[in-house]
């Protein structure tokens, strides 16, 4: 049961990640492609987007650790 | 999070060999006093300190205006932190913080990809390192902010300017627990990085010592696959290392410049 919450908690963290993650990368992609003179303020911007949405998928990961331990 | 016990209950090998790589990756002491004794984790964070410091020394001991060599790769690791993070994201005045963050993102950097050689262990790869410079990047921006507007003034900006009194203190309420919560993100950002690329590692070699272990047709495919992938994860760890380094200095870039810029947003 435990494994069960940890395997869900990690799938279901990830699929929201992915998601934001997918929409973040497409979107710089494509600003990037009208505006190339903006790439570098807009990768920076990108990485500060990209850290916030990795952490939330990551708290999944790390909570799929406590819940298999506990 | 030290330890994670995975439940052996079953004993399958498989399951026996995760908990050993589990184990591998857990935070053990060498001493019998837990509390004050040297872990395998840092052991290998002294050593990259000192690699840092050895670098840094040996970089800048023949300064020069066009250097060479080692001179010329620590140089573009300090106008990196220097250009594209302080003063792009602060602004101006944003050399000022160089000194800490470019000691944060040293300190990162060295630690991150000292844990991609093998026999070593990334000294940001436990909740005790990330988390105590999560910490201190919370207390210092904190009082970056305090110290440049007073601190009546600093808890007011959490409300923007122009919210309905009815609104405000639900923008309160929510903006500390933001505030709160990036220490707590900042720290196990990393953490996870570190712990779960090197998890990911680990169990591509467990495919290929299982395969050995219990030879058969399937096995004779899976070693080569696995190996393959290990080669690749590899390089993808050292992209994440320097990834890492990064995000965790340009976010304390972030913090700082909203706690300079109060109440402009």
């Amino acid at each position: 049961m435990q494994a069960l919450g940890a395997g869900l908690a990690f799938g279901l963290g990830g699929i929201g990640a992915a998601i934001g993650l997918g929409m973040v990368g497409a979107k710089t992609i494509e600003s990037m492609a009208r505006q190339p003179e903006m790439a570098g303020r807009l990768q920076t911007t990108m990485f500060i987007a990209l850290g916030m949405i990795e952490a939330l998928g990551l708290l999944g990961f790390v909570l799929a650790f406590v819940l298999n331990a506990g | 999070m030290s330890a994670p016990v995975v439940p052996a209950a079953e004993a399958s090998p498989m399951g026996e060999k995760i908990a050993e790589l589990l184990h591998e990756l857990s935070v053990r002491p060498f001493s019998e006093n837990a509390a004050f004794s040297l872990t395998n984790y840092t052991f290998w964070l002294i050593i990259a300190v000192l690699l840092l410091l050895v670098f840094m020394v040996v970089a800048s001991r023949k300064a020069k205006l066009v250097p060479s060599g080692i001179g010329n790769l620590a140089e573009a690791g300090v106008e990196l932190v220097r250009n594209s993070i302080c003063v792009d994201i602060i602004g101006p005045e944003g050399k000022k913080y160089f000194p800490f963050i470019g000691t944060i993102f040293f300190f990162v950097l060295f630690n991150n990809l000292l844990g991609n050689i093998p026999p070593a262990l990334p000294g940001t790869g436990t909740v005790g390192t990330t988390f105590t410079w999560a910490i201190i990047v919370f207390l210092v921006y904190n009082g970056i902010g305090i110290k440049k507007v007073g601190f009546g003034h600093y808890i007011k900006s959490f409300v923007p300017a122009g919210t309905p009194m009815w609104l405000a203190p639900l923008i309160f309420v929510i903006e500390v627990i933001s505030h709160l919560l990036r220490p707590f993100t900042l720290g196990i950002r990393l953490f996870a990085n570190m712990y779960a690329g090197h998890i990911m590692l680990g169990v591509f070699a467990v495919f290929v010592a299982m395969s050995i272990e219990h030879f058969s047709a399937v096995g004779a495919l899976v070693v080569p696959l696995s190996f393959l992938m290990q080669v690749v994860l590899r390089v993808f760890e050292l992209f994440v290392a320097v990834l890492q380094a990064y995000i965790f200095s340009i976010l304390t870039a972030v913090y700082i410049n909203g706690a300079l810029h109060t109440g402009e947003h």
